[in-house]
């Protein structure tokens, strides 16, 4: 059922890491770059591989023949299987961003409700705020 | 949406390994376990080239106790032939493959005695689904009927294994040897890639350029089996060529039956058109299936091709290009499907239909 899935709290989710969700019958890796949420289908396009379990990394292009130029680190991630390639922040594709795309799912960050508005609450330490996926 | 519509497969081409070489100690000779623990085994599959995915497998395919991939069967059970619903996989090795390569050939028959046994002991015996081709020291051909003999007549040994790499294409007599045991046992000769040297035009440079080369390889072994009229020699032999891809083989066939119009007073011992004798004596294995787009062009060439007498399934497990049963080809006629999925290879291999589980009274 679409709608919000809260993944965790901020805090517990720190850069570099990633998480599978399973939200009715679709598995979605959420991953953290550098401080930002991304979620995409955990499926290839391909061959139906867990696509989220691949490792991620950066892009490599070439300005000339046999040179390399490299975008930033876990800009993409690698399907565990074959190895085709996608942005990780928009499902794209690397060799057909156009037409072959994985789905990728908004994630915002939003303040937690509070326990139970009724009772009286205080400033505390740290504000966690939560990591919802809309799906 | 699933095409097998829950068929159950004989997959062709799976690949089982050792944890390291102290598997094959106990089962080869003293001189040759202290030369192991020396210097290694010696063997390499292709010097220099990197690979794909995880150190050459599916990323997810390396097994918790620290093994290799493909070195656990209760991971391939879990992973693969479970939910796949293999009915029968073939067992084709990896590690052990080039010991046709190998300059010492007693040391060669050795590795490949101890890897049959091995595998025998550890994968055969334990899994009734599983089904081993024998590796052979192809440099030796006497030495390989040898071992043929020795153990070819066992119902899970289903094939004698050997490289596409190889010193003189497999169509010429040196071979024969070979191809008598095989007769005698009913056991087809099964190609795996693997071992090929330098291109006909010198060393590729890259790992994705030189698998480009694999089907030239078959190429010519094809045009040798032809026109060194293996089949007119060996009426009842069959050879599977694994793992080098499809849609190239009807053209190929074109080609061959045009020069033999023109040129076969050459070979006069070749009857038959060259492609009549790849229709009955040969079959291919779909792994790498090649991915047109859109994918229902395949079924064209699969016509060209004769695929449903033609073609088996094979997924590779647990390479990194493996092809799941599911979704690697096109949807396919039914009956196509049956042959192509499971009827082709129990032919080949000889495999009985195995009987379902039976509830306990």
């Amino acid at each position: 059922m679409t709608g919000r899935h809260v993944v965790a709290r901020v805090g517990e989710f720190p850069p570099g890491t990633r998480r599978i969700v399973e939200v009715d019958d679709l598995s979605i890796g959420v991953f953290n770059v550098r401080g930002s949420y991304h979620a995409l289908r955990n499926r290839c396009p391909h061959q139906g591989a867990p696509l989220c379990l691949g490792r991620l990394k950066a892009s490599v292009t070439a300005s000339r023949a046999y040179e390399l130029v490299y975008g930033p680190d876990d800009e993409l991630v690698k399907c565990p299987w074959h190895g085709w390639e996608f942005e990780v922040a928009s499902g794209r594709s690397v060799f057909n961003p156009h037409r072959v795309r994985v789905p990728a799912y908004p994630v915002t960050i939003e303040e937690p409700e509070p326990e139970d508005p009724s009772v009286p609450t205080y400033p505390v330490t740290i504000e966690d705020g939560l990591v919802v996926l809309h799906v | 949406m699933s095409i097998l519509q829950g068929q159950p497969i004989i997959d062709c081409d799976i690949h089982q390994l050792t944890r390291g070489p102290q598997d094959l100690l106990p089962y080869l000779p003293r001189a040759y376990q202290e030369r192991i623990r020396l210097f290694g085994t010696g063997l390499s599959q292709r010097v220099g080239y990197p690979n794909g995915g995880d150190r050459g497998y599916r990323a997810d395919s390396w097994p918790e106790d620290g093994g290799p991939a493909g070195s656990s069967l209760e991971l391939m059970r879990r992973q693969h032939l479970d939910p796949s619903n293999v009915e029968y996989g073939i067992l084709l090795g990896q590690e052990y493959r080039p010991i046709p390569s190998l300059p010492d050939v007693d040391y060669a028959a050795a590795l490949a005695r101890a890897y049959n046994d091995w595998m025998i002991e550890r994968w055969l015996d334990p899994e009734p689904r599983l089904k081993g081709c024998a590796l052979i020291p192809t440099q030796d051909p006497r030495m390989a009927a040898q071992e043929l003999e020795r153990i070819g007549a066992r119902p899970d040994i289903v094939g004698a294994l050997v490289p596409n790499g190889a010193r003189f294409p497999y169509g010429q007599r040196f071979y024969d040897p070979i191809y008598d045991a095989c007769v005698n046992l009913g056991l087809p000769l099964v190609i795996h890639t693997g071992s090929e040297g330098d291109g006909m035009n010198g060393q590729a440079s890259y790992y994705i350029e030189k698998r480009q080369g694999r089907p030239l390889g078959y190429m010519e072994h094809l045009a040798s089996m032809v026109f060194e009229g293996l089949w007119e020699r060996y009426p009842t032999l069959t050879v599977v060529f694994v793992e080098g891809g499809y849609v190239w083989l009807p053209t190929f066939l074109w080609h061959m039956d045009a020069d033999w119009k023109a040129l076969g007073n050459e070979t006069p011992w070749v009857k038959r058109a060259p492609s009549e004798y790849v229709f009955e004596h040969c079959r291919f294995t779909t792994q790498p299936m090649e991915q047109p787009e859109p994918i229902r062009r395949l079924l064209t060439v699969f016509e060209w091709g004769r695929a449903e007498q033609t073609l088996m399934f094979a997924s590779d497990y647990p390479h990194f290009d493996y092809d799941s049963p599911e979704l690697s080809l096109p949807a396919l006629p039914e009956e196509m499907r049956r042959r192509v999925f499971a009827e082709n290879a129990r032919t080949v291999f000889n495999l009985p239909a195995r009987q379902p589980a039976v509830a306990a009274d």
